[in-house]
């Protein structure tokens, strides 16, 4: 029987929502401030031995000999592991497009500046340190390939010698008639851009601890697994293991933000133990390991992109080239990145058609990785610069610009060239809404004062839409197969009526447990603290995913629901068959189960849970002694995609404009934010508190992105950042607490009407930031078309001006 | 990140620490001085420095004093950088050190972090070594022939490296009451709140008669050690405080620089520009203190 998800809070079976919608305190909260949640690096084992990695100093080398017999004899180490033994055991990790992977363990030549080489299991860190120490490799320098240029020039050296080119994949998308658009636009504006590498810092880096059952031939991994299903295919398919012998158990983490990687750390620290007849072997990666070659390197771009417009400032035409730097291969999904974009290629604007030349290269920079926004944010800022260098030269305003092209209102759902379908929105109004929340006019007056004071002051007015809740069709398009991302969840309750949501994920800061306790507290009208979240392990979990592409949130919501619809089918039979009178006449409402038109006559969810497992000689025939229920929940109506990578692939399309206000020190270089403020519209808002919270964060982020963070590689492909003194993630003094307000439009579509939004800000402050910096710029006729937009770069601007 | 393997010792009397130091040092022993342990443990723990022994100041009585002596403001060397931050003694008397030390990481730093570590340290980047400078302060040095005194100007012998022995310990740091009349400022440019300075100023002037006297300049984070900006200095005392005499006193600053460090953040003709904006908007600051 089909069960049908319900999109509005009003079809839910209570009088009035208590939970949802409300900005309840966080389930996960205590035990956070109070430090008793079980990240795994509190967790030890008996007999648990600790790893530590040596790391390759080259860019890229054959390695020509591996003299570990001086490690082996230090007191306390009790294995190395090497390429040989690599080799032997497993295969490179897949990846997509197929065969740009690695082994966890370089084998036979390193590709990048921490790559893994030799690792080693000791009693202590310390101990596995030192050993590494007493590690002798013999390197044969091979010429690096540093950027694409390189890379892609005729007689380049080889990343992937197999592979015969540096190429990963080079591809065009035409969308519309182009040529057309182009040939017949009043006016065509046309910039290149450099989006420097950046990423994802979780407080938390990665750590697992792996025991590897010899008698069994299965593995545990215990850790701070972000997508603990999806990491146990992996791991299996690397360790040649079946997948049913591979069990994740995913502990609470310190952040994700698509950075935790995991597939290295894990496989080293099983291989190990493997090699010591199964002892638990530990491995915390360090804050310079992840920095140097973690999961937190992502989006090395180089843009040539243009926009054809009609006198009357309507765009009808959007032209990308995108050469992307993927680093040594694709074992971090870093491709996908740029296959995102589709999902909302032409933003906020009825833009009727757009080209994507597509060319991702490998280099011996360090792999690339997912990071918040998976890479609309670099697209983003490319669309919306080109929007404002098009304001500037029509003399509109860029508020204005924006307005005219926006998709209206009633023509949603809207499908946009690049084939995704936006499911609902109202982009006027958020438009409307932030500047009056901005004061937009005053700030465009004090802006003038300044000029005429010579300072330097810029406003950012930048819109994009988020797509929200992931499908793998997305990703198709450089070779991730499938359609449908699943989420289950098990909802059940016990003889006393505790209510119990057991999830495949677990902790990793967004507050999914808390939205997954209003959702069940609000559906069967229980208190939420009588509601347990618990995280299954990969053994017993349904199907499931977690974090990731703005989608849990919704995906959890959704599940629930399902599991929810299906319990109450059942008490209906169950209390039908107690009151002797048909399912039908049976509703639930506010949390009882009651005679439709004589609610006096009911029982209480506990009361059926109770009945059920207490009393079977009441139970209906064909009704298990079970108050349980499990659901998985996808997305609905989603489909493969066509030649052009067109298919509907994310569910919602949730909008935000940003105002930023920023002044430029025209003798330093720095830029400070003088004010800040958002408008967004992600549908139901199912905790505000928590969207604020990703809000800001993402706020956060794009600064960093904007103005601080980069990784710098020099000349031979030597990484220069390695530390938090050189990659400068902004604290609280960079990062303004913005103005905010929203609006509400639901989505027709997803569950309660609620929209991803997870990623959020990161979509629209790299871009609102460098706008105002350029409008700032613009009296001087100077562009910084480079992020970050450092002091240094500001500065070199501005002198060689003068 | 795990340190390789030292000795750990934890004096409790200054004699001992001084005795062990020199033992220490007969065994040909590599010992290093841990105080509040902000720069020296993650240098450990990333195994750049790799010291035989750590000789903790943490159980020593007596080197965290802050007090008024002889007219001079007496800091010991284990004081934290909070101490300082909240010492109204260092706040009403010498506000350019009580300035610079609010400028050095952060709060939770400040906490940890002792004064006598950042000048034993002698990072260029770093607020003290120029304020010292500028004050004309004394370290005071304990060793196995008892205290010695060494003026600022002799202190700080290249990056990271003073002219302590290495028998030595700092125990106190001794700096001036700010005179009457007398102004001062200090301004940096770092990349983030709490950063390292990219480049940094720090000054102290008086007016005397709608005079500029006394001009003592110092730039932090364009040399090997904290520099006297003397030219800049000559350019100013005895002048009428101006804008446009404070701009060419920084172009004269900038243009004495010999050739400033480049990094990933800033360049050397960047850092060289910096030290010129700094300075004027340093003096302007500091004439309309003492004004």
């Amino acid at each position: 029987m089909a069960i049908d998800i319900p999109t509005r809070t009003d079809q839910l079976p209570t009088s009035a929502t208590r939970f949802i919608g409300k900005a309840v305190n966080r389930i996960e909260d205590p035990a956070l401030v109070s430090g008793t949640v079980e990240f795994i690096d509190n967790l030890s084992l008996p007999g648990m031995l600790h790893c530590a990695i040596l790391r390759s100093p080259h860019p890229h080398a054959r390695i020509t000999g591996i003299d570990v017999s001086a490690a082996l004899a230090l007191p306390g180490v009790e294995a190395v592991l090497t390429g040989e033994d690599v080799e032997r055991w497993c295969d490179p990790c897949f990846t997509a497009p197929e065969g740009w992977g690695n082994y966890c363990l370089a084998v036979g030549k390193v590709r990048f500046v921490g790559e893994p080489v030799v690792a080693v299991a000791a009693t202590s860190r310390y101990i596995a340190e030192d050993a590494l120490e007493l590690v002798q490799v013999e390197y044969d320098l091979l010429d690096p390939v540093c950027n694409p240029d390189e890379a892609m020039a005729p007689g380049a050296p080889l990343v992937f010698e197999n592979r015969a080119t540096n190429v990963i994949q080079s591809r065009t998308y035409t969308w519309g008639e182009v040529d057309r658009v182009f040939a017949e636009a009043d006016r065509i504006v046309s910039r290149q851009f450099r989006w420097n590498r950046v990423g994802a810092n979780p407080t938390e880096t990665f750590g697992c601890i792996c025991q590897w059952d010899l008698a069994d031939n299965s593995l545990t991994c215990r850790g701070a697994y972000q997508t603990p299903r999806f990491m146990g295919i992996g791991r299996a398919a690397s360790l040649r293991l079946p997948a049913n012998k591979v069990k994740i158990i995913s502990h609470a983490q310190g952040g994700g933000f698509g950075g935790k990687g995991g597939p290295r750390g894990t496989d080293i620290a099983a291989l190990l133990s493997r090699k010591t007849d199964g002892r638990p072997v530990k491995y915390i990666e360090d804050r310079m390991e992840y920095l140097l070659a973690g999961g937190g390197q992502s989006w090395d771009r180089y843009y040539d992109a243009a926009i054809a417009l009609k006198a009357d400032g309507t765009v009808t035409g959007f032209k990308v080239r995108l050469v992307d730097d993927q680093g040594a291969g694709a074992e971090g999904y870093g491709t996908i990145s740029a296959a995102k974009p589709l999902a909302a290629f032409t933003g906020n604007y009825r833009i009727e058609a757009a080209f994507y030349d597509l060319t991702l290269v490998a280099t011996n920079r360090a792999p690339t990785y997912p990071y918040r926004g998976y890479g609309p944010p670099p697209h983003n800022l490319v669309l919306e610069s080109l929007m404002d260098v098009a304001a500037r030269e029509l003399a509109l305003d860029p508020a204005e610009l924006r307005r005219r092209n926006y998709i209206g209102p009633e023509q949603f759902p809207y499908t946009v060239p690049s084939g995704n379908e936006y499911d609902s929105g109202n982009y006027a109004g958020v438009l409307d809404r932030v500047l009056e929340l901005a004061d937009y006019k005053s700030l465009r007056q004090s802006q003038a004062k300044a000029r005429t004071e010579g300072r330097l002051v810029g406003i950012g007015v930048v819109s994009t839409v988020e797509p929200g809740v992931f499908d793998w069709n997305a990703y198709a398009t450089v070779g991730v197969p499938g359609v449908g991302v699943p989420e289950g969840v098990k909802v059940g309750i016990d003889v006393f009526g505790g209510v119990t949501v057991a999830v495949g994920f677990n902790l990793q800061g967004q507050g999914q447990f808390t939205v997954a306790a209003q959702v069940v507290a609000d559906y069967l009208g229980v208190e939420m603290n009588t509601v347990k979240v618990t995280t299954a392990s990969t053994d017993v979990a349904l199907p499931h995913f977690g974090q990731g592409g703005s989608r849990l949130g919704v995906a959890v919501t959704g599940a629930i629901l399902g599991a929810c619809e299906k319990l109450r089918g059942i008490f209906c039979r169950v209390v039908a068959h107690v009151m002797q009178t048909d399912p039908e006449q049976i509703e639930l409402l506010n949390g009882r189960l009651q005679m439709k038109g004589a609610p006096a006559h009911g029982m209480s969810i506990a009361e059926v849970a109770g009945l059920m497992l207490s009393r079977s000689d009441l139970l209906p025939p064909g009704v298990e002694p079970c108050p349980e229920a499990s659901f998985v929940w996808v997305s609905p109506n989603r489909n493969l995609p066509d030649d052009q990578g067109r298919c509907r692939s994310y569910l919602t399309a949730a909008a935000a404009t940003h105002v930023v206000q920023v002044e430029i020190d025209r003798d330093t270089g720095q830029v400070a934010i003088l004010g800040y403020y958002i408008v967004d519209d992600c549908g139901t808002r199912l905790n505000p508190a928590s969207v604020e919270g990703q809000l800001q964060g993402g706020v956060a982020q794009g600064v960093g992105a904007a103005l601080y963070e980069e990784y710098v590689y020099d000349a031979q492909c030597q990484p220069l950042v390695s530390t938090f003194v050189d990659y400068l993630v902004p604290s609280i003094h960079e990062v303004p607490m913005t103005v905010k307000d929203h609006l509400v439009t639901p989505s027709p579509i997803a569950p309660l009407g609620a929209k991803g939004c997870g990623e959020g800000a990161i979509h629209t402050t790299p871009a609102a930031l460098l706008c105002a910096i350029n409008d700032a710029l613009a009296p001087l006729g100077l562009e910084c078309r480079e992020t970050p937009a450092s002091p240094r770069r500001l500065w070199q601007l501005l002198h060689d001006k003068a | 990140m795990k340190p390789a393997a030292f000795e750990y010792h934890a004096p409790t009397t200054l004699a001992e620490a001084v005795g062990l130091l020199a033992r220490l040092e007969d065994e040909g022993c590599d010992a290093k001085i841990l105080a509040g342990g902000q720069s020296l443990m993650p240098m450990l723990a990333m195994r750049v420095a790799r010291p035989d022994a750590l000789v903790d100041l943490g159980r020593v009585p007596g080197l965290a004093g802050i007090r008024l002596h002889d007219g001079h403001i007496a800091i010991g060397a284990m004081a934290s950088k909070r101490a300082a931050e909240l010492s109204e003694l260092v706040r009403d008397k010498q506000p350019l050190f009580h300035a610079a030390t609010r400028l050095v990481g952060h709060q939770q730093i400040r906490n940890r972090g002792s004064v006598g570590g950042s000048f034993a340290h002698a990072d260029p980047a770093s607020e003290y070594p120029a304020v010292a400078l500028v004050l004309d302060m004394e370290m005071v040095a304990t060793g196995p022939d008892g205290e010695r005194v060494i003026p600022a100007a002799e202190f700080f012998v290249t990056y990271m490296t003073t002219a302590l022995e290495p028998g030595e310990i700092l125990t106190e740091l001794r700096m001036p009451v700010l005179p009457a009349r007398a102004g001062w400022a200090i301004r940096e440019v770092s990349r983030r709140s709490g950063d390292l300075a990219l480049a940094g100023v720090a000054l102290t002037l008086r007016l005397d008669a709608g005079r500029c006297t006394d001009v003592r300049i110092a730039a932090f984070g364009v040399g090997a050690t904290a520099i006297r900006l003397t030219a800049a200095e000559d350019a100013l005392n005895g002048a009428a405080p101006s804008a446009d005499r404070f701009a060419r006193a920084g172009a004269i600053a900038a243009a004495s620089l010999a050739e400033p460090m480049s990094c990933i953040h800033a360049t050397a003709d960047y850092r060289r520009h910096l030290v010129r904006t700094l300075l004027e908007r340093s003096l302007a600051d500091a004439a309309a203190r003492a004004g």
